[in-house]
């Protein structure tokens, strides 16, 4: 399954999670366009390029 | 088209019936037209708790407003509020969403922060917001969570720690919301 991400305000990225229920009769680009904040940059991503070790989290950063 | 006039139809012998057409034949009731029934109507298709005819009269209901209402055990029949949206999900490594309704996504803000996206909106930001966390077996026992921002299209939640309230993810973060 796909993923969001997109930069938050305080530097570090924000991963948006679909359900299955809304991707059922809905894109992931429709999906964007509704939760992604107004004016962020964003990119679809599949979800195995975003790193399951959180022991970090808090450090990660968006890349353009 | 013939016409027929009269007051009353009745069956030519006591408590006998009167059988109307034959098998695909069609009568159509015109607009502006009111068929009032006193009596017993059998054989329409009704509502599935009407099926039930022990059911009491009003133990469902729809008020003027639209609100639905029903006697499901509470002694009286009052308007039913009902959670408008839930999501249970994993926020432990690969963040996932096991099930939801109403729910179009789940944004991972950072650790413990989760913002929990609607797929409709809700009407107001006077909704209730009930969470639960669950840990996997081992650490440290004990969490809470609560409610950031509400807005109608979203909520975000933290989810801690309870000894030390620092954030952290947790194995499963059921929300529901009600309005």
């Amino acid at each position: 399954m796909k993923r969001i991400i997109y930069p938050t305000d305080d530097g570090g990225v924000a991963v948006i999670v679909p359900s299955a229920e809304y991707l059922s009769n809905h894109t992931i680009e429709e999906l964007a366009a509704k939760d992604v904040p107004a004016g962020k940059a964003y990119q679809i991503v599949d979800e195995a390029d975003v790193p399951s070790d959180r022991t970090f989290r808090n450090a990660w950063e968006y890349a353009e | 088209m013939s016409e027929l006039k009269t007051d009353k139809i009745s069956p030519r012998t006591a408590s006998g019936t009167i059988t109307l057409g034959d098998s695909g034949d069609t009568f159509t009731v015109p607009s502006g037209v009111t068929l009032t029934n006193n009596g017993t109507a059998t054989g329409f298709s009704e509502p599935a708790y009407a099926a039930n005819a022990s059911a009491s009269t009003g133990a469902v209901n729809v008020d003027a407003s639209d609100n639905l209402q029903f006697d499901s055990g509470y002694g009286s029949t009052a308007t039913a509020y009902g959670c408008r949206a839930w999501v249970n999900f994993n926020g432990q490594g690969t963040v996932a969403i096991y099930d939801s309704g109403n729910v179009s996504s789940i944004t991972d803000n950072t650790t413990g922060d989760y913002t929990v996206n609607f797929t409709n909106a809700m009407p107001d930001t006077n909704y209730s917001v009930v969470i639960e966390c669950r840990k996997q077996s081992g650490g440290n026992a004990g969490t809470s969570c609560y409610d950031q921002t509400f807005v109608t299209n979203s909520v975000r939640i933290l989810t801690f720690q309870h000894y030390n309230q620092s954030a952290m993810d947790f194995a499963q973060v059921m929300v529901s919301v009600i309005r």
